[in-house]
């Protein structure tokens, strides 16, 4: 897979991670570990990065929140903009992901 | 546990972002490293197990710097657009700030711009002729007189033309003449100008229709009744029609050949017309004009030449000066005493005015200095109000350069802000200039906001940019890192606070030069408007004319004249006629060798007095008082030729302390064969060549005496005489078919002439100078109040131990006028020294006037005390409760 490619796929990670609700970025760094059980490990250095990239791109928004017996933490969410390029991007691999069952004969269909 | 924040801060290389966010990354990463570390102390890790898990999270911190990099800023230019929109956030939060800022800018650059557009059509740019560097003015001045409008003789010219080497072509060209169009539609006077056959083709002139002048059409005393019409007569009378070109026009009740017209944006912008805004609609040959058969010592003509391809302009200069030199042995009668010179055109055009654009172009730059002085406080201001995280941020290194780049970003921001909100404020100064400026002056150039002027403005943005950013910056890389954080509380404020009093103390010295200079234009025009002319300018019409071919004796001319008169007075509403050879205030002067009985000495140089040929009713019309002996009447006719008639200045400078009727003297240069004339009356002087020229020794003698072949009629009238100005003119011209009328004038307006450059300058700097004492208010109020503000703890403290509301006051104004006493102090010396360069400018005042100067500082240091009194008042109803809680 192009290098393109395994951008966007850990694009798609994280803002198929915060659809749900917004989260800070330890949090995130803690689920991508666990939920892909340590197979996809993101370190801080890409993280990050990948965060203020996206925010740029107005995919999601941080914003600092203090919630009562906590710490103060930046929170991200995704932005329309972000929630209809999750949408696109799942559009293409479900495509992707078709069109590779049908040549490998794996199709449940 | 570790402080996390400063961690990260010792590990992160530089992060190219605003400085809010680079804070923002750093507390998150650290908040990351944090999290991380109490993790692994939770699981039971030692604390030197846990830090290393900490750490280990970031790996390469140089590469994680870069990406942070690239992921926030994207590429350098979203870089700088985050600096921008940065910038622009913190205005949009700060309404009040922003307003002031952008406003104080608009302002300045607005109105250097529209000077500038004004300075740069009137002064800087170039003649808009084929290579106009080589064009050079040829001048005949009398030498003594150096102030008198230089004209030349038509023979003088064609000697010239044919004599000197140094030019290629050389051109002359006549005095404004009035010719009224006549036989299509509804009558019309137009300008026009005879010109020699060399000047189209001089200034690479190419017609708009037909052709222009041929040599053949400007042989010498062969006038060909050919014209070359404007390009807006053409639009306005013959509607573009090719069709004019061999078409007859009735000019003057002569008839003439339509050979051409000029193009569209052709103007002569030299003599006769700098200065003036006449358009000239008409254009004659040379030869087609009477004077040019006159006598060497009438001068009507303006010479140009263009420099022969490797000539200098100083090779040119010196030859036409050896010329003249020549030119004064070979006929001393006409030319002694005269001196001829060249110089380039571009400078006979603009000279003039160069000192006055200069002056206005400096004052309006002194006025964007101050308000870019305004700005750097403003933007101070805020810094204090950052001081805390700015000390911090450069005790972790690496922010100022930042903070530095921020800070400029910022100015610049304003300035841009500024710059578009002066552009259109620009747009309408220039068009309130062009309408109430002199119309001389402005209105027959093309001025208008164009790419050089965009290009100013845009160069002023930057400059301003950097000149409001650069305070503030260089008071944050001056001052250090360790000092910043020692000083993070109040000191820091106090060091920001000397560099405000430094911009303010610029300010009023700036604006105290300001206001001296306008001062000196201010006194200058009062006294020039108590200048006495010496005659009464209120409804006189003046009309320059020629006599007829036919008329060659003086009889003949006489009896022409008396025509004239006749037909003049038939005009209602005219109550006298009265005709002379020099009209005062048309800049034309004609002198004569005076030898004055028992006071000059026989072979010693002969004095120099201004001669004049009149009427006996010109005093009347004039309204010239007789002093003393009479006037020469009616009786005293062409026999009349033993008697004179002197002015105070004469009388002054030859007989003082003497009765000077009953005096004789001799005129010319030949002294054996010139008759005794002797003094019979004693006139008033008159301001002959503008009210800021001091008069000077004048004789009159009787016109039948001397009737000269082109003499300027003065008409009084009853009521206004603008409405009758066609008529009188149609009342001379109806004497001969042959009898042309020009500079055609109402004498207040030849006065107002004189003034009216000296008021739209005063009027200028003035403006400026208001707007610079505004300006100066207003930082001096900043200042000030913001001193207030800072010392509220000290000033409730002494409040609390019993200091009254005067004391406080006291302290706030003698604060606020130490500064300005130290301004007006430097800008007083400023002024000493920059006054004198306005020295050709002032009437009567010299540039060390010292009622200006008190006035200025005077004025400046009221309005300091306004400045410094609501500061003062909000002192004085300080709380010492709330006061001495108050922690800034």
């Amino acid at each position: 897979m192009a290098a393109t490619d395994i951008k966007g796929s850990a694009e798609m990670i994280i803002l198929a991670l915060l659809e749900e609700r917004p989260r800070h970025g330890y949090e995130l760094a803690k689920l991508i570990e666990t939920q892909s059980e340590s197979r996809l490990q993101f370190h801080v250095a890409s993280l990050y990065p990948m965060l203020y990239r996206l925010e740029r791109k107005k995919l999601v928004e941080g914003r600092w929140v203090e919630k009562a017996g906590e710490r103060r933490r930046r929170f991200y969410r995704l932005t329309p903009q972000g929630r209809r390029t999750l949408a696109d991007h799942r559009r293409s691999w479900r495509e992707f992901v078709k069109a590779l069952n049908r040549l490998t004969g794996f199709s449940h269909a | 546990m570790p402080d996390w924040m400063q961690f990260v801060r010792g590990q992160l290389p530089p992060l190219h972002v605003g400085i809010e966010r680079e804070n923002e990354i750093v507390a998150e990463l650290a908040l990351q490293a944090e999290q991380a570390y109490q993790e692994a102390i939770s699981a039971g890790a030692t604390e030197s197990e846990a830090m290393r898990r900490a750490q280990a999270q970031f790996q390469d911190w140089k590469k994680l710097g870069r990406d942070i990099n690239r992921a926030v800023r994207g590429s350098w230019f979203t870089g700088s657009l985050h600096d921008v929109r940065y910038a622009f956030r913190y205005l949009k939060s700060n309404p009040g700030f922003a307003a002031v800022a952008v406003l104080t800018l608009a302002f300045a650059i607005g109105g250097n711009t529209a000077i500038f557009t004004m300075v740069d059509a009137l002064a800087l740019r170039s003649l808009p002729y084929r290579e106009p560097d080589r064009l050079m003015a040829i001048e005949t001045r009398k030498t003594e007189q150096p102030e008198l409008e230089p004209w030349t003789s038509a023979l003088d010219f064609f000697d010239a033309r044919e004599q000197t080497h140094s030019f290629g072509s050389m051109a002359a060209i006549s005095p404004i003449w009035s010719v009224a169009l006549t036989g299509r539609g509804p009558a019309e006077r137009l300008e026009s100008l005879f010109v020699s056959a060399e000047f189209f083709p001089m200034l690479g002139v190419k017609p708009a229709a037909g052709r222009l002048f041929m040599q053949a059409e400007d042989k010498r005393a062969q006038p060909s009744s050919v014209v070359v019409i404007s390009h807006s007569l053409w639009q306005r009378r013959f509607d573009n029609s090719p069709d004019v070109i061999g078409q007859a026009l009735t000019l003057d009740n002569s008839v003439y050949t339509v050979i051409g017209v000029t193009p569209p944006e052709f103007r002569y912008l030299g003599a006769p017309l700098a200065g003036t805004a006449s358009q000239i609609d008409a254009w004659f040959p040379l030869s087609s004009n009477q004077l040019t058969g006159s006598i060497r010592g009438l001068r009507f003509l303006k010479v140009i030449g263009r420099l022969r391809p490797g000539m200098t302009p100083a090779q040119a200069a010196d030859e036409i000066r050896r010329f003249g030199a020549a030119l004064a042995q070979r006929y001393p009668e006409s030319n002694l005493g005269f001196s001829w010179s060249a110089m380039p055109l571009n400078q006979q055009v603009t000279g003039r005015l160069r000192l006055t654009m200069l002056l206005l172009l400096g004052a309006v730059g002194f006025v964007l200095l101050m308000a870019c002085a305004n700005v750097a406080n403003l933007l101070l201001a805020r810094a204090v109000a950052r001081q805390r995280e700015v000390a911090v941020r450069i005790a972790l290194g690496g922010g100022a350069a930042r903070l530095l780049r921020q800070l400029l970003t910022e100015g610049l921001v304003l300035a841009a802000l500024g710059g578009a909100a002066g552009l259109p404020l620009a747009y309408y100064v220039l068009k309130l200039l062009i309408a109430g400026g002199p119309e001389s002056l402005l209105r027959n150039r093309h001025i208008q906001l164009d790419a050089r002027a965009l290009l100013f403005s845009a160069a002023i943005v930057l400059a301003t940019a950097i000149l409001s950013g650069l305070p503030p910056a260089w008071r944050i890389v001056r001052h250090g890192i360790d000092q910043s954080l020692r000083e993070a509380g109040r000191g820091f404020t106090a060091g920001h606070h000397r560099v405000r009093a430094a911009l303010v103390t610029g300010q009023v010295s700036l604006a105290l030069v300001l206001l001296v200079g306008s001062g000196l234009l201010i006194r200058s025009f009062q006294r020039l408007l108590d200048v006495n002319p010496g005659f009464n300018p209120h409804n006189l019409v003046t009309i320059s004319t020629q006599m007829p071919a036919a008329a060659r004796t003086p009889e003949q001319r006489t009896s022409v004249y008396r025509t004239m008169r006749e037909r003049l007075l038939e005009v209602p509403d005219v109550e006298s006629v009265a005709a002379v050879s020099r009209l005062p205030l048309l800049g034309r002067s004609l002198g004569s060798w005076i030898f004055v009985e028992g006071k000059s000495i026989p072979g010693a140089p002969l004095a120099d007095v201004e001669y004049r040929v009149a009427t006996p009713s010109y005093f009347s019309t004039m309204r010239i008082p007789l002093l003393a002996g009479r006037l020469y009447d009616e009786h005293d006719d062409a026999n009349a030729t033993g008697i004179l008639l002197v002015n105070e200045s004469l009388a002054r400078k030859f007989w003082p302390g003497e009765n000077p009727i009953g005096k004789r003297v001799k005129l010319g240069a030949n002294l054996e064969r010139q008759p005794w004339i002797t003094v019979i009356g004693l006139v008033g002087d008159i301001r002959h060549v503008g009210l800021d020229t001091d008069p000077r020794p004048e004789i009159y003698r009787p016109y039948a005496v001397n009737p000269l072949g082109a003499p300027a009629l003065v008409i009084r009238t009853r009521g206004d005489p603008a409405p009758l100005v066609n008529a009188l003119s149609q009342a001379v011209r109806s004497v001969s078919a042959d009898v042309p009328t020009y500079d055609v004038f109402l004498m207040d307006q030849l006065v107002d002439r004189t003034t009216r450059e000296r008021r739209f300058v005063m009027l200028m700097l003035s403006a400026y100078a208001l707007s610079a004492l505004f300006l100066a208010g207003v930082g001096i109020y900043g200042t000030v109040s913001q001193a207030v503000l800072q010392r509220t703890r000290e000033i409730g403290l002494r409040m609390a131990l019993g200091a009254s509301a005067g004391t406080v006051l006291q302290m706030v104004f003698g604060q606020g006028l130490r500064l300005v006493s130290l301004g007006i102090g430097c800008g007083a010396l400023a002024a000493l020294a920059l006054t004198w360069l306005m020295r050709s400018l002032l009437f009567e005042i010299r540039p060390l006037d010292p009622i200006a100067f008190v006035a200025a500082a005077l004025t400046l240091a009221l309005f300091a005390l306004l400045a410094c009194y609501v500061p003062a008042r909000r002192a004085t109803r300080v709380d010492p409760l709330v006061a001495l809680r108050h922690d800034g």
